[in-house]
């Protein structure tokens, strides 16, 4: 029991939440890297697009000067800054103040020599002669159409191929650091698959003898030991289920049908019967017939069998179980010894025992859960501390 | 009639007083002789050293003490004219006359 317990039964799913927890740091890592190398060559592109306008604007500036020497010669017959439609500029003097400006914005940076703004290329130039008091010139023109475009096009397709192959390649790399643990949950899995096999046989082989035994035909101190034979059969046939369930559960696949409950009720009761006996335990029911779910008939018993072994291993002798069923729900209430509400919330969790002194894995509930997850259906208990619980389970 | 007579003395002296600022006082007598008038002075120290402050540094630097060296004229003008007698203004007079020559020339607010 101890083995079993420290095994973690669940270690495939944990493996897919670790593989995915790193998968999500890997890639978000990865697009950092990737989002800073794109920074790095858009910057390169764009300072690239700078230099080949840099010869250009440099002759424009030029023409621009020696617009503001004639006009500086000229200053007290014309007083009209000179302009071209070509581009937008201004002129600073050696203090930084604006002597005029026809640009399109009012920030300039004066300490750079060209640099790309909202779309617009601005140029900075120092005169050597400072005309009408002017020591920097600027030029505004438009930046090429477009050219960005092109850059965010090849930032996307490159990113994408080299992000994706950095995943392919974190996945493999996660895989062949998870071999080692994998070979071992394998192994273990096999182990525990065997087991519970060779547990089976000789517990069905049992169950299936009493049956065929003319119980009629035996005096009453032997059937009582035929009878406790059968009831622990039951008990080693229902742990071995719930093994079965949690190693195979993702392998086993769904056979949905249409189940007619108060039929499945009866019948698990009946399966039941024994533990009930053996308790002295009182059962009432209220069954309304013909109410169907589509489900695998397989899960739906399980999880009615759980429910009821809970409420069979901590009921009082002489204790009542009552089963209430409608058309929306299943209600099973028990006169057992109740759980306190602050641990009601934990009760689903895989190996949560509340009470040690009935034997059990703490996996009933968590199975419980499991299937009602997988139907969508909804579980609820209420349980009131020496009173008794109830499970109601709602469609 | 006497109220009449002290009025008119009241606005000529208005008159004279608002023409006889330091500048206009100290520095239009001169150069209004001189070949290359006062303006072109203005717009070749605005060639050399742009912003304002810079200009009336240089400016009240050579009127303080004028020299050759730092003289904004030409050799051939300063070989023909020579240079000019130091300032008899005091620092106050001096900065108040740059003010009124940057003002009258200055290229802020001109262009349009």
């Amino acid at each position: 029991m101890l083995a079993l317990k420290s095994w973690d039964i669940n270690l495939r799913s944990r493996e897919k939440k670790t593989l995915r927890s790193f998968l999500l740091l890997y890639a978000f890592l990865a697009l950092l890297i990737l989002a800073f190398v794109a920074f790095m060559y858009y910057g390169l592109e764009r300072d690239l697009m700078l230099q080949n306008q840099r010869e250009a604007l440099s002759n424009l500036t030029n023409e621009q000067i020696a617009r503001l020497k004639s006009l500086h010669v000229n200053f007290e017959k014309e007083k009209i800054y000179p302009r071209d439609e070509r581009f937008n500029s201004a002129i600073y003097d050696s203090s930084l103040k604006q002597i005029f400006s026809t640009l399109s914005t009012k920030k300039v940076n004066l300490y750079e020599d060209i640099y790309l703004k909202n779309d617009h290329i601005y140029f900075i130039k120092e005169l050597e002669s400072y005309y009408l008091g002017a020591r920097y010139i600027i030029l505004e023109v438009d930046a090429p159409p477009s050219w960005n475009t092109k850059v965010y096009r090849k930032l996307l397709l490159y990113g994408a191929i080299i992000f994706g192959t950095l995943v392919i390649i974190g996945y493999f790399l996660l895989n062949l650091l998870l071999r080692p643990m994998k070979d071992t949950i394998a192994l273990l899995d096999r182990f525990i698959k065997d087991t519970t096999h060779e547990l089976n046989t000789p517990v069905n082989t049992i169950l299936s003898n009493i049956e065929m035994i003319e119980l009629e035909r035996l005096d009453e101190s032997l059937l009582k030991k035929i009878k406790r034979i059968a009831i622990a059969s039951k008990t080693i046939s229902n742990l071995y289920d719930d093994l079965t369930y949690l190693v195979l559960s993702h392998q086993i696949f769904s056979q949905d049908v249409q189940v007619e409950l108060s039929e499945l009720i009866q019948e698990r009761l009946e399966y039941f019967s024994l533990l009930f006996e053996s308790k002295k335990i009182e059962i009432s029911t209220s069954l309304v017939e013909g109410i169907y779910l589509n489900i695998d008939r397989k899960k739906m018993a399980k999880l009615l069998d759980n429910i009821l072994s809970n409420a069979i291993k901590y009921n009082k002798i002489g204790g009542s179980i009552a089963i209430h069923l409608s058309e929306h729900c299943i209600e099973i209430k028990d006169s057992g010894r109740g759980i306190e509400k602050s641990k009601i919330h934990q009760v689903f969790e895989r190996y949560m025992r509340f009470d040690r002194s009935v034997g059990g894995f703490g996996i009933g509930l968590s199975i419980v859960a499991n299937i009602a997850k997988e139907y969508a259906l909804h579980v609820k208990i209420d349980s009131v501390l020496e009173e008794g619980t109830t499970v109601r389970i709602s469609w | 009639m006497v109220k009449k007579a002290l009025l008119f003395t009241l606005f000529s002296t208005a008159c004279l007083c608002a023409q006889t600022g330091i500048y206009e006082k100290n520095c239009i007598p001169c150069h209004e002789d001189m070949a290359v008038k006062i303006d072109k002075f203005f717009y070749r120290y605005l060639l050399k050293y742009s912003s304002e402050m810079e200009v009336k540094n240089a400016m009240t630097k050579y009127l303080k003490n004028p020299k050759t060296e730092n003289s904004i004229l030409v050799d051939g003008l300063i070989n023909r004219f020579g240079v000019k007698k130091k300032t008899t203004l005091n620092d106050a007079q001096l900065q108040e006359a740059l003010d009124t020559y940057w003002d009258q020339y200055k290229i802020f607010d001109k262009l349009k």
